[in-house]
C-alpha cells in the first residue's frame, strides 16, 4: 500500500478542478483532474483507490500489483496538438508551462530548439536519458516542427555531455533540417535566453521569450513525453528525475517513475541517506527548493537532492540575488538555518523590474559585483552569501 | 575536450578542430583544440566533417583566428590567418613515418639527426632509430617525431669500426641511454645484409621429445603399451579409484573416442592434454616421452548437469564444436581418451570444482604416463631435438602471456614434476598471480597444466602451451634474442590486476629488453590488466606487441597510448565467441604477425592505426604485406565455416 500524491498545481496556471470522489478506483492513465483556465490535465500514474481530495491535491492508496505498461490511452485524435493537451504535457525542465499552448504559436521559417545543455550541477537524468532515446527525440522534434511550421530544428547541448552528444548526432545525421548545436559550459547555458544568444545570435531583452526571435525552446524530456503522447497514446504520468547529494549510490537516475510517489522512496532506492545530512533540495541545487520526505514528483521534478547539514556561521551577512541562482526567499531561508543575520541585500546591477519579476539582462556574461559587495559592507556585512552563476 | 601541450605534439600532424567556441583574434593554443583521438566519433555522428583543406595542430599552434568560431569546427586557411610554417624536419618525419620512404643516402639522413632535436625529453626515447644497410647505402628510419631527442655534436661522432657506416655511428653515439640498444641494431644490420653472416648464438639447454605411435586404444586388465596400442586399465575400477581421491568429485566415466565415434554427445570440454611423461631431466631439460595419435580429453558437469565452464561451453557432438588442428585442440584423427567428470552440485563455479575435477583425471592419465616410461626403447618411433638458443648480438625480447587468475576455474597449474600434471605445481592464484619466468622449453614440455574455463573459443588448453606457436616462433627467429617466457596472472579484482601489472613493469625494466610481446586468453575483464601491462611496458620505452582475441564480441574495454601494435586472434567469420573449442586461439599465423609487428617496431617502423570497426580485411593485408615482404606463403587456419553447424550455431550465433 502506497500513498501517492497529485498536486493539483503542477504547471504554470491556477490548479486543476478534481473530477474524482474519495473511495473512488482509478486507473493508471485516467484523468482525475481538469484545468480551469490555464493549465493542463492531470491523470493517475498508478492503478489505486481514491482516498482524499481537497483543493491542493489528490492522494490515491495505489494497489501492490502494478503493470507500467498498461495505462489508459488517451483519446483518439488526428491533432497533434489535441494530443499534447490530451496527455496534460507541461514543460519537463521545471517550468511547467502548459505545451500544448506553447506549441499553438506558430514560427513559420524558425526555430524549434531542443534545450539537452543538462545545465543545473548535479543533474543528469536528461543526458541519459537522451543517449538511450535520441531517436525518441528525434522523432519528437519532427512532430513540432509540423505542429509549429518551424524550418529548422537545433537541439543545443554541451560538449561534456559527450555519449548523448553523439547519440543525438547520430539520430539526426539523416536528418536534412536537424542539427546539433553546441553550447558553451557554463551555468546558465540552458536558459532560454542564453541559447537564443548563443544559436541565433539575438540578444533577448529581459521578460522576453524566445517566440520574439522566432523560436521555442522545449526541454528534450518534455519531447520524450510529446513522443509517447502521439505515438503511444501514453499521457504525461511518469517522470525521469536524479538523486544525488547525501545519498549512498551517488548520481541515481531513475526513469519513467510514477508521478506521485514521494521523496523519501527514491532516496530509499538509491541506498538511503548518508549521516549526517541536511534539507532535500527538490530540482537543481541552483533554482531547486526546499522539500520534505513527503514531497512527491511532480511533471516539474528534476531531482531530489540531500544536502550537507547546514555550516552554522553566526555572522552578520549580505544577500546578493542571481536571476540564475536562489532568490531572495531561498537565500533569507538559508541564511537563517546557517544561524546567520541578515543585515543587507542587493541584487546583481543585471536584474531589472519586468512584470513584476527581477530578471537578468545578460544571463551568463556576470559582471563584477564590487559595488554590492562594498555597499553591503559599509551597512555591516561580515559576508555574503549569494547565488551566482559565475563558477 | 581540450588538449594539453603534450597532447597537442603527440597529435601535431592530426587536424586541428577547435573543441570550444573561441573569440576571434585570438592566438590559438593547445587548449583551444579538440582531441584528435575523439575525431572518429564526431565523424561518425555527423558531428564533424573535415575538409580537404584542414590545418594540422603544428600550423595552427601560434596562429590567429580570425573571427568568432564554433565548437567542433575545423581550422583551415579560410578561417585562420598566420598559418605556422612547418619546418623541413617535419616532412623528413612524415617521410620516416612511413616505412619504405626512409632516406636513402648518408647526406639526406643525416638531416633529420640535425633537426630532431626540439622536444627535450629526458627520458629513453620509445623508439629510436635502427638502420639497415642494403645495396651498400644506409637507411634510417625514424618513427613519430616524439621523444627523439638527438643532440649530435656533428664533430664528435664516429669512433666505431662500423665500416660503411658514418651516420650510423652517430645515432649511436647520440643514445647514450640506449647504447646497447643501437649496437644491437648495428650488428643485425650486418646480418640482414649479408645472409651469409652466422647469427652468434649460444645454446643455453636442450630437449628432446621421444615419440611413440598409437594407433589403437583398448580397455584391459592392465594400462600398457603393446606396440602401438595403449592398453588401459578396466575404467570402473580405474575411474572409482580416480574419483575417490578427490571429496568432490562424484563421479567419473571414460570413454575412447575413434575418429569414427566423432559425431558423439560431449559435455564441454574442459581440457585437451598431451600425455608425456619425463624419462630423464626435469620439465625443460632431458627427455620426455609423448604418445602420438592420441590425447587426453577432460569434460564434465556437476551433478546437476551444469557445464563446468563460464562465458560458454561446447557441449554438444564433437565433430560440430571442436576446431580440429589448432594448438589447443585435438587434430583430426586423434584418439580421444575422454574422462567424464560429475562433481557435487554446485560447485562447478567454485576454485575446488574444477581443480578436483583436473586432479582426479591426472590419476588416470598418471597411470598411463608410468606404462609410458616402461614402454620399450625400440617404439620411439621419432625423436626431436629441440634447443633453447639465445641469440646475443639480437634484440632481447620477452614474450609476456597473461594467464587466468581469477580464481574458481580461473586457474593454471605450474611447472608440475610431469608434462601437463598437477603434482608438483603451483596454482598461479596462490602465486598471487605475480610474475614467472618460464624457459621456453619448459613452456613446450608441459610446465603449464591449463584449468582455465573461459570461453571455449579462446581458451588455451594444456595442449596449447605444449604447443604454443608463439613460444615456437620466437625461438626460430634468428632476428631476436628470446629471453623467456614470462606468465603473469589475471587477478579479479581491479587492484590486484593493477599490483600485479607494476610488478610486471619493475620485472621488465629491469631485465633491459629491446621488445615485448603480450599475450592473453578469453576476453573482457582480462583486458584490463593485459592493457595495463602494455603500458607498463611501453611507458619504459621498451616497444611491446599485443595479442588476444578481440574482433567484435571481445573488443578491448580499455586502452592506452601503447596499445598501437595489436594482433587480433579471432578466426571466426562474425568475429565473435560461438563456443566452438579452440576456434579463436593464437595460431602460428598470429604469431607471425606478431613478430614482424615487433621487429617493425623495434626497427622504428610505424604501425598504421587500427580502423575504427573490426574489420577482417586488416588482417588479410597484414598477411599479404609479410608475404610479399618476406617472400613467403603463410597458411591461413580455416574456421568453424569448414565445420557441421552446432546447435548453438543453429539455434543462436547463425541462425538461417
Amino acid at each position: 500500500m502506497e500513498k501517492v500524491r497529485y498536486l493539483l498545481k503542477q504547471h504554470v496556471g491556477g490548479p486543476d478542478t478534481p473530477i474524482v470522489e474519495e473511495g473512488q478506483r482509478v486507473r493508471r492513465g485516467e484523468l482525475i483532474a481538469e484545468p480551469s483556465g490555464l493549465g493542463a490535465n492531470i491523470h493517475a500514474s498508478l492503478n489505486g483507490t481514491v482516498i482524499s481530495v481537497n483543493d491542493k491535491s489528490i492522494d490515491i492508496d495505489a494497489d501492490e500489483e502494478q503493470n507500467k505498461d498498461d495505462y489508459v490511452h488517451i483519446p483518439d485524435s488526428d491533432d497533434y496538438l489535441t494530443d499534447i493537451k490530451n496527455a496534460g504535457i507541461v514543460g519537463a525542465g521545471g517550468a511547467g508551462f502548459p505545451t500544448d499552448v506553447k506549441l499553438s504559436n506558430k514560427i513559420t521559417g524558425g526555430y524549434l530548439i531542443a534545450n539537452a545543455a543538462e545545465c543545473e550541477p548535479l543533474l543528469c537524468h536528461n543526458t541519459e536519458v537522451e543517449e538511450r532515446y535520441a531517436n525518441q527525440i528525434v522523432r519528437g522534434m519532427k512532430y513540432m516542427m509540423e505542429i509549429t511550421d518551424a524550418k529548422v530544428g537545433y537541439i543545443a547541448t554541451k560538449k561534456i555531455h559527450h555519449a548523448a552528444l553523439l547519440a543525438l548526432g547520430k539520430a539526426c545525421k539523416n536528418e536534412p533540417n536537424i542539427k546539433v548545436k553546441l553550447l558553451t559550459n557554463m551555468y546558465p547555458a540552458g536558459d532560454e535566453r542564453v541559447i537564443v544568444r548563443q544559436l541565433l545570435d539575438i540578444v533577448l531583452k529581459p521578460g522576453e521569450l524566445p517566440i520574439k526571435a522566432n523560436a521555442i525552446i522545449q526541454n528534450t524530456e518534455t519531447i520524450k513525453r510529446i513522443t509517447e503522447a502521439i505515438e503511444d497514446r501514453k499521457p504525461f504520468i511518469d517522470k525521469d528525475i536524479t538523486l544525488d547529494g547525501r545519498i549512498k549510490e551517488h548520481s541515481t537516475v531513475f526513469e519513467n517513475v510514477p508521478i506521485g510517489l514521494p521523496a523519501k522512496k527514491f532516496i530509499d532506492a538509491a541506498g538511503g541517506y548518508i549521516s549526517p545530512h541536511g534539507d532535500i533540495t527538490v530540482g537543481g541545487p541552483f533554482t531547486g527548493k526546499t522539500g520534505t520526505e513527503e514531497t512527491p514528483v511532480t511533471k516539474t521534478t528534476g531531482a531530489f537532492l540531500v544536502a550537507m547539514p547546514y555550516p552554522q556561521a553566526h555572522k552578520k551577512i549580505g544577500l546578493l540575488e542571481c536571476e540564475c541562482g536562489g532568490q531572495e526567499p531561498r537565500l533569507r531561508e538559508i541564511a537563517e538555518k546557517m544561524g546567520s543575520e541578515v543585515v543587507a541585500f542587493r541584487r546583481c546591477k543585471r536584474m531589472v523590474l519586468v512584470n513584476g519579476r527581477y530578471r537578468c539582462s545578460l544571463p551568463g556574461i556576470c559582471p563584477g559585483q564590487a559595488e554590492a559587495v562594498l555597499g553591503m559592507k559599509k551597512e555591516g556585512a561580515e559576508a555574503i552569501l549569494t547565488g551566482t552563476c559565475q563558477d | 575536450m581540450s588538449i594539453t601541450k603534450e597532447t597537442a605534439m603527440d597529435h601535431a600532424k592530426d587536424p586541428a578542430v577547435l573543441c570550444c567556441r573561441a573569440e576571434g583574434g585570438i592566438t590559438i593554443e593547445a587548449p583551444n583544440l579538440e582531441d584528435p583521438s575523439l575525431f572518429d566519433d564526431y565523424v561518425d555522428s555527423g558531428l564533424l566533417e573535415l575538409p580537404d583543406n584542414v590545418l594540422t595542430i603544428e600550423q595552427v599552434l601560434g596562429a590567429k583566428l580570425k573571427e568568432t568560431t564554433d565548437a567542433l569546427i575545423p581550422l583551415t586557411p579560410d578561417n585562420v590567418d598566420d598559418i605556422q610554417s612547418v619546418s623541413d624536419d617535419s616532412s623528413d618525419d612524415s617521410d620516416a613515418d612511413d616505412d619504405d620512404a626512409a632516406t636513402d643516402s648518408t647526406d639526406d639522413a643525416s638531416t633529420p639527426v640535425e633537426n630532431t632535436d626540439q622536444p627535450v625529453q629526458s627520458t629513453v626515447a620509445p623508439v629510436v632509430s635502427s638502420s639497415s644497410v642494403s645495396n651498400g647505402s644506409i637507411k634510417i628510419d625514424i618513427a613519430e617525431g616524439k621523444g627523439i631527442h638527438l643532440e649530435v655534436p656533428m664533430t664528435a661522432t664516429a669512433v666505431q669500426d662500423q665500416t660503411a657506416a658514418p651516420v650510423a655511428a652517430q645515432v649511436n653515439a647520440t643514445e647514450n641511454a640506449d647504447a646497447a640498444s643501437n649496437n644491437d641494431a648495428t650488428s643485425s644490420d650486418d646480418s640482414d645484409a649479408s645472409s651469409d653472416d652466422e647469427v652468434e648464438t649460444k645454446v643455453v639447454r636442450e630437449l628432446e621429445r621421444d615419440h611413440f605411435k598409437i594407433d589403437k586404444v583398448v580397455f584391459g586388465d592392465k594400462t600398457e603399451i603393446n606396440g602401438t596400442t595403449l592398453t588401459i586399465r578396466t575404467p570402473k575400477d580405474l575411474c572409482k579409484e580416480a574419483a575417490d581421491t578427490e571429496k568432490i568429485v562424484k563421479d567419473m566415466a571414460l570413454e575412447i573416442i575413434t575418429p569414427d565415434d566423432y559425431d558423439k554427445y560431449s559435455e564441454t570440454i574442459m581440457d585437451v592434454q598431451p600425455i608425456a611423461c619425463k624419462k630423464e631431466g626435469e620439465i625443460g631439460t632431458g627427455v620426455t616421452r609423448v604418445l602420438d595419435g592420441t590425447v587426453f580429453m577432460l569434460t564434465g558437469t556437476d551433478e546437476n548437469g551444469i557445464q563446468i565452464g563460464e562465458f560458454g561451453s561446447s557441449e554438444g557432438e564433437l565433430n560440430k564444436n571442436i576446431m580440429w588442428g589448432r594448438p589447443g585442440s585435438p587434430d583430426k584423427g586423434d584418439i580421444l581418451i575422454k574422462a567424464q567428470v560429475t562433481i557435487e552440485a554446485g560447485r562447478n563455479m567454485e576454485r575446488v570444482g574444477p581443480l578436483a575435477s583436473h586432479k582426479a583425471a591426472d590419476v588416470i592419465v598418471q597411470e598411463i604416463r608410468e606404462a609410458l616410461k616402461k614402454a620399450d626403447d625400440s617404439l620411439v618411433v621419432k625423436k626431436d631435438e629441440v634447443q633453447q638458443k639465445r641469440h646475443p648480438n639480437q634484440k632481447r625480447v620477452v614474450i609476456v602471456k597473461e594467464i587466468m587468475g581469477q580464481g574458481a576455474m580461473h586457474d593454471n597449474l605450474i611447472m608440475p614434476i610431469e608434462p601437463v600434471g598437477t603434482l608438483g605445481a603451483k596454482p598461479n592464484v596462490d602465486l598471487g598471480n605475480l610474475p614467472i619466468m618460464l624457459s621456453p622449453l619448459e613452456v613446450l614440455d608441459g610446465g603449464i597444466h591449463a584449468l582455465t574455463c573461459i570461453g571455449p573459443a579462446s581458451k588455451e588448453t594444456s595442449r596449447h602451451y605444449w604447443r604454443e606457436p608463439m613460444v615456437q616462433a620466437a625461438m626460430d627467429d634468428e632476428d631476436i634474442d628470446l629471453v623467456g617466457v614470462l606468465f603473469v596472472g589475471s587477478p579479479q579484482a581491479n587492484t590486484e590486476k593493477f599490483y600485479v601489472s607494476k610488478r610486471l613493469g619493475m620485472t621488465i625494466e629491469a631485465m633491459d629488453l629491446d621488445g615485448a610481446i603480450v599475450t592473453t586468453e578469453g576476453f573482457g575483464n582480462n583486458h584490463i590488466d593485459f592493457a595495463s601491462h602494455i603500458e607498463e611496458i611501453g611507458k619504459r620505452g621498451v616497444p611491446v606487441v599485443g595479442m588476444t582475441y578481440s574482433a567484435v564480441q571481445g573488443a578491448l574495454v580499455v586502452g592506452n597510448k601503447y596499445m598501437d601494435a595489436m594482433v587480433d586472434n579471432n578466426k571466426s567469420a562474425q568475429g565473435i565467441e560461438n563456443e566452438i573449442f579452440e576456434n579463436n586461439t593464437l595460431c602460428p599465423e598470429d604469431a607471425i604477425r606478431a613478430l614482424a609487428m615487433l621487429e617493425t617496431k623495434m626497427a622504428g617502423g610505424k604501425i598504421d592505426k587500427p580502423e575504427r570497426k573490426w574489420n577482417p580485411n586488416v588482417k588479410e593485408n597484414n598477411i599479404k604485406v609479410i608475404e610479399e615482404h618476406d617472400g613467403v606463403k603463410i597458411d591461413v587456419e580455416p574456421n568453424e565455416q569448414s565445420l557441421p553447424k552446432s546447435k548453438k550455431r543453429l539455434e543462436i550465433y547463425e541462425k538461417e
